[in-house]
């Protein structure tokens, strides 16, 4: 379930919303996978409202689809509508994607660590697994590829954001410092926004920091539900910007009506 | 082979229409399938119905993204070795068979990337003998395959890449929209999702297709054709053959069917009696089609455009 922000008429996941769609601008060039229902909704809600030029490519293949509503899947026919082209996984995804003409992706994991890298492959060895994951997907692909990586986590706990991955199914900032510069790879994870939290990234270490608090939220409580120290930043916390009257409106009427992006809060 | 038949046209080119029956006699126990489609779109369901009626054994499925198809082969015991990037059933979880035959041990899975598949797949369709790609450097995935993945450098600029070396394939499946008797082949629109990665790189490609239509229609716009007939081995026209996942514009996945099936996996009891009566049980494709709700069920999922 997503959480009421009390005295205030938004709830936790329009607000990590609208706290991703403020990170974009006209330079936006997208794309999503499976479940991915938070940064689809600020996508979209940035191309409607303060970046009308932002590319979106809906299940990476439906560029600049604007649909009606969302469907079940993020990587399905269901989001495509009005789309200005139905683009080729070999041909045109890989090459925009490794072209770095799409520049941004968004991904979660089961687990994340500090750097900002992520496990969706197993709980547990690799060859005996406790849980066997789905798999990383295209995540160790394009996690080298895209030079603007945000990282997006519903359910803000121990057991996601975890000291040690189990398995590295995509890259953040690797092993901290300039590992990632040294494996020859651009960019890296810009941040990472939670149902308690934003998350940046500290500028040498690359260790995550806390940016800003939801309304409600107090350090201790991230501390407690962080399996790492989080880095604090210099002076005051500040509370994570309110989402204005318009994005709410924009995202609850245009973007999703049908508030398909709770299944991520199941 | 069983089942391959070879028709001499008046044309003199090879006839390449088999039923569904025959077309999965060409996969042999133990070989190597690779299966087209991504997650919930275009997944050669009918086919794969087809071989866990046919006991197949021992194979090696190679399947980039996928999810129920693979569910369906595990679970009918056909599998022994599995190379993904990914199976899942995406908002409503994990594919319960996969899962419980990984933790296992039932199967073996070689976790890849999507791209490190592309470039293994190319490798092979293209006689190289490694395609060099940035993708998966600093993950874990390169270390459980270091022969196949391996880890370089440019001999000039020092640079690190990942040579990703070749993939081959005996048997290639695709779901596609159209196909005449000689085997080219429509994907109408051209949503390839990685299909010609798997196919160039087989032995044998098999396409199941919604219909077959005259050689004619082809000659008449050649501009849509995705596969011409001598990358194609045989065709086999099945109608809804993607069924429950989508084929796009046609129809979308069944999202109810995921979620009856998710639902039974809970229990084995339950999950063996929805296997009976709703994958494995029907005969033909269109009893399979009827167990699962028959026009009503199609109804539901015929794609409607806003």
């Amino acid at each position: 379930m997503s959480r009421k922000i009390a005295g205030a008429d938004y709830t936790v996941d329009e607000l990590m919303v609208v706290a991703l769609s403020r990170q974009f601008d006209n330079s936006t060039r997208a794309f999503n996978g499976a479940v991915s229902f938070i940064p689809v909704c600020a996508y979209l809600l940035a191309r409607k409202t303060h970046a009308p030029e932002l590319v979106w490519a809906a299940s990476s293949i439906a560029i600049d689809a604007d649909p009606p509503q969302l469907g079940e899947s993020t990587l399905s026919d269901s989001i495509w509508d009005k789309a200005v082209m139905l683009s080729n996984s070999p041909f045109d995804f890989w090459a925009y994607a490794q072209g770095m003409r799409y520049n941004t992706f968004a991904f979660r994991g089961a687990q994340i660590d500090r750097f900002g890298n992520v496990n969706n492959t197993v709980i547990g060895s690799y060859d005996k697994p406790k849980v066997r994951l789905p798999g990383g997907g295209g995540m160790a692909d394009l996690s080298c590829m895209i030079p603007n990586i945000f990282l997006w986590s519903t359910t803000h706990n121990p057991k996601i954001f975890v000291d040690k991955l189990d398995f590295r199914s995509g890259i953040g900032w690797g092993d901290g410092g300039r590992h990632r510069e040294k494996l020859g790879l651009p960019g890296g994870p810009r941040l990472c926004v939670t149902n308690l939290c934003v998350m940046d990234f500290h500028p040498d270490s690359k260790a995550m920091r806390l940016k800003s608090l939801h309304p409600g939220v107090a350090v201790e409580d991230v501390q407690a539900a962080t399996g790492f120290a989080v880095l604090l930043p210099d002076g005051d916390i500040p509370v994570t910007d309110a989402p204005s009257e318009e994005e709410l409106r924009i995202l609850r009427q245009e973007v999703d009506p049908t508030s398909m992006r709770l299944q991520e809060f199941q | 082979m069983a089942g391959w038949r070879r028709v001499k046209m008046d044309t003199g080119k090879v006839k390449k229409i088999l039923d569904i029956k025959e077309a999965a006699a060409l996969v042999t126990d133990g070989g190597t399938v690779a299966l087209g489609g991504l997650s919930m779109n275009s997944l050669p369901m009918a086919f794969v119905r087809e071989l866990i009626r046919q006991e197949k054994k021992d194979l090696t499925v190679v399947a980039i993204v996928n999810g129920m198809a693979v569910d369906w082969l595990v679970a009918a015991g056909c599998v022994r070795r599995l190379i993904t990037g990914l199976v899942s059933f995406e908002g409503l979880g994990l594919a319960p068979n996969f899962r419980r035959a990984a933790e296992s041990g039932q199967i073996k899975v070689d976790e890849y990337s999507e791209y490190l598949l592309i470039a293994r797949l190319r490798a092979a369709a293209t006689n190289l003998p490694f395609i060099p790609t940035k993708a998966g450097l600093g993950t874990d995935i390169l270390a459980l395959h270091p022969e196949t993945t391996r880890l370089e450098s440019d001999a000039v600029t020092g640079e690190l890449y990942v040579a990703c070396t070749p993939l081959p394939v005996d048997v290639a499946i695709v779901h596609a929209h159209a196909a005449d008797r000689f085997g080219n082949v429509r994907v109408d629109p051209k949503l390839l999702w990685m299909d010609n990665e798997i196919s160039n790189a087989a032995a044998k490609t098999i396409v199941t297709v919604e219909e077959i239509i005259p050689h004619q229609d082809f000659v008449a716009e050649p501009h849509r054709t995705t596969y011409p007939g001598f990358v194609v081995d045989a065709v086999a026209e099945v109608p809804w053959g993607a069924y429950p996942t989508s084929c796009f514009p046609k129809y979308t996945h069944d999202n109810a069917f995921f979620a009856a099936y998710s639902d039974a996996a809970r229990a084995p009891e339950r999950f063996q009696a929805f296997w009976s009566e709703r994958v494995a049980g029907p005969d033909t494709h269109a009893s399979f089609m009827k167990a699962n709700g028959g026009d009503d069920a199609v109804a539901c999922i015929l794609r409607r455009v806003v």
